[in-house]
């Protein structure tokens, strides 16, 4: 920033600045001598003052001495006597030393009061500058939406920025000049005098206040103290800084009571879990005992009393056995359905293709004397349980065997592709007997059938246990079909982690 | 019959009176019931075992094979494998666990605590009777129990 000054800018150059002076001196000596021309008495002393006192003033030190000398000179040769001579005069001597300590007088003062001015417009203009500064980082304090405010050592508010007035409501000058605590009814964690140990100590402090709004509701904020000192090293103000976080803190109360909720759920879900597992142990021992009395009495009857029995009595007999071994059927998928849901899962990388031959092992018995065209293509990585995930195939392939038992030809196919998300989908296709869209929702459903026990056996469990175990590892099932069109069944899973699959 | 000559005592240890029946039936089937002792609780078949109680005054071998129902009253089944698997001589009769629970928690804790085999009752009763024919004649007549235990 230019900084204004009373000497003259153009005169920067020394030559020229000697040259004014000596011209100011020359026009003092003209006058002087016009005015000695119409008889103006004793005008010549204070004309050359004049001129130095001006050269001075505009010109500095070095050409005022110049115009000191010049005007000594001048004085001497055309105003002492006797004249136009440098030849002073006994008498005149006193008189050209007062001109010449006037002069020297005239330049000293002059340059003090000139210093002194100086200095003080230096000093006004750093004072403006730093008016300008100040206000500049004031307004800046102004932009951030942070809350800011200064207080001195007793408390009371020296600055309040736009953040502040936004937070608590009272505009600056409504706040600045009162006592920051008591304005703000602030509520300290800890004794207050603690506080201010550990900010005179450290120089800052952390921590967390409860404080009042204008409106007289309460907020929680981050608050972080800076103490100001001065160049001596004593504090002169402290500098908080304010971060609204009552949101926050009520999010984390709400988490944290969603928390305990969730843990009593669990514990209510472990309860219930436990409950079940003492009720499918009561169904596996208590069901099944009174079954097998049934069946070995009947059979211990049959061996008695089939030779005097008629035909029908016999059927009759035959009927109980057969009742009594599906029962038994039924509590043993029930069970193994029920324990789907206890077990516990190993998760890990499952390599699919894998599983289904394993799982083409274990039904090998089911396609003893069928014809069966099998197209298998290359099939994803899943990330879940081994096992249970071939105890879905297994079932998908088991049905897919048993509902093309009526073609000469039957066609399976299994296959993979890419799935939502992180899932990978699998499907099993046959050209079975397929089933009526209209009934796709009871596919899954326990002890669902959509065909009669006399043309496909089976006790409806088996979809049910496929859907049960891909809800545990987090996918879907569905299913496609058409009467007498064949059925697709699909099933997704996640993939192993961070990875993608191509076919 | 050759192998009546053979045949170990069984104890039997079942509460339900009808699985009694049926498999005294079956062993009978295959004249292996004669020298089944039945008790129908845990505190009953811990008696026999280690002859007290009503079981004071027999004579102290042990039987050639124990089946045993997990389900009981008072003592249960696991807990009466426990006793007779931590005792020094007891710990030597083969303990069959006979029972109506595929229960895999109750198949570990057994073949834990010890058991000799575990046999899960068929509802069917033809493979009952196979089961339990082929657990006697295996325990009673074929293995050779361990000293001290009662042959006829």
């Amino acid at each position: 920033m230019a900084r204004p000054t009373l000497r003259w800018q153009f005169a920067r150059s020394p030559g020229l600045l000697y040259g004014l002076a000596a011209t100011f001196c020359a026009i003092a000596l003209g006058l002087a001598l016009l005015a000695q021309r119409y008889d103006f008495l004793d005008m010549e002393a204070p004309l050359f003052l004049l001129a130095i006192a001006l050269t001075v003033w505009y010109m500095g030190i070095g050409p005022a001495i110049l115009a000191v000398v010049l005007s000594s000179l001048a004085f001497d040769y055309f105003f002492t006597e006797p004249r136009y001579s440098f030849y002073i005069t006994r008498a005149e001597l006193p008189h050209y030393a007062v001109f010449i300590l006037f002069a020297v007088l005239v330049s000293w003062f002059s340059e003090v009061r000139h210093r002194a001015e100086q200095k003080l417009l230096q000093s006004r203009d750093e004072l403006q500058m730093e008016v300008v500064k100040r206000t500049e980082q004031a307004s800046l304090l102004n932009l951030t939406h942070d809350t800011i405010f200064v207080r001195d050592m007793s408390d009371i508010i020296t600055y309040w920025n736009r953040g502040a007035e936004e937070l608590y409501g009272w505009p600056a000058e409504d706040a600045i000049g009162k006592h920051s605590q008591q304005l703000l009814r602030t509520d300290f964690p800890i004794p207050i005098e603690e506080v201010r140990a550990e900010l005179l100590r450290a120089g800052r402090w952390e921590g967390e206040l409860r404080k009042t709004k204008a409106d007289g509701s309460e907020v929680v904020v981050a608050s972080r103290w800076s103490l100001r000192k001065d160049d001596q090293g004593r504090a002169v103000a402290i500098l908080e800084t304010n971060n609204d976080i009552t949101e926050h803190r009520r999010r984390e109360q709400e988490i944290q009571s969603l928390n305990q909720e969730l843990v009593h759920r669990s514990a209510d879900l472990e309860a219930i879990n436990k409950e079940l597992e003492a009720f499918a142990y009561s169904v596996s021992h208590d069901l099944r005992a009174p079954l097998r009395h049934m069946a070995g009495y009947t059979e211990l009857l049959q061996k008695k009393t089939s030779s005097v029995l008629d035909e029908k009595g016999n059927h009759f007999i035959a009927m109980i056995l057969d009742a009594a071994k599906r029962m038994g059927n039924l509590i043993d998928d029930l069970l193994a359905f029920s324990r789907i849901g206890r077990a516990e899962t190993q998760n890990g990388r499952v390599n699919m293709d894998q599983v289904v031959k394993e799982a083409l092992t274990q039904v090998r018995q089911e396609t003893e004397g069928r014809k069966i065209a099998w197209k298998i293509g290359a099939l994803p990585d899943f990330y879940g349980d081994a096992s249970m995930l071939r105890l879905v195939l297994v079932n998908l392939i088991s049905n897919a065997i048993k509902f093309t038992r009526t073609r000469t030809q039957a066609e399976i196919e299994i296959g993979g592709s890419e799935g939502n998300g992180d899932d990978v989908v699998v499907f099993v296709r046959d050209n079975g007997v397929g089933f009526d869209m209209k009934y796709v929702n009871k596919l899954f459903g326990v002890f669902q059938r959509l065909h009669q026990s006399e043309e496909f056996e089976g006790t409806g469990i088996g979809l049910a246990t496929v859907q049960r175990i891909i809800h545990r590892h987090g996918g879907k099932v569905w299913a496609e079909g058409a009467v007498d069109g064949g059925a697709t069944f699909y099933f997704s899973a996640p993939r192993p982690r961070g990875e993608l699959w191509r076919p | 019959m050759e192998t009546m000559n053979k045949l170990g005592r069984i104890l039997m240890v079942e509460d339900d009176p009808k699985d009694v029946e049926l498999t005294l039936t079956a062993l009978e089937e295959y004249n292996l019931a004669n020298e089944v002792v039945v008790t129908r609780d845990g505190e009953q078949a811990l008696d026999y075992l280690f002859c007290r109680g009503q079981y004071k005054m027999r004579s102290g071998e042990n039987p050639a094979v124990m089946l045993l129902d997990l389900k009981l009253p008072k003592l249960d089944g696991l807990e009466v494998l426990k006793q007779v698997k931590s005792n020094e001589t007891l710990r030597m009769i083969p303990v069959v666990v006979l029972t109506s629970s595929k229960e895999e928690r109750d198949m570990v804790a057994s073949y834990k605590l010890g058991v000799n085999a575990y046999v899960v009752k068929p509802v069917n009763f033809h493979e009952f009777v196979n089961a339990i024919k082929e657990l006697g004649v295996f325990w009673a007549v074929i293995n050779e129990p361990p000293p001290g235990s009662i042959r006829k």
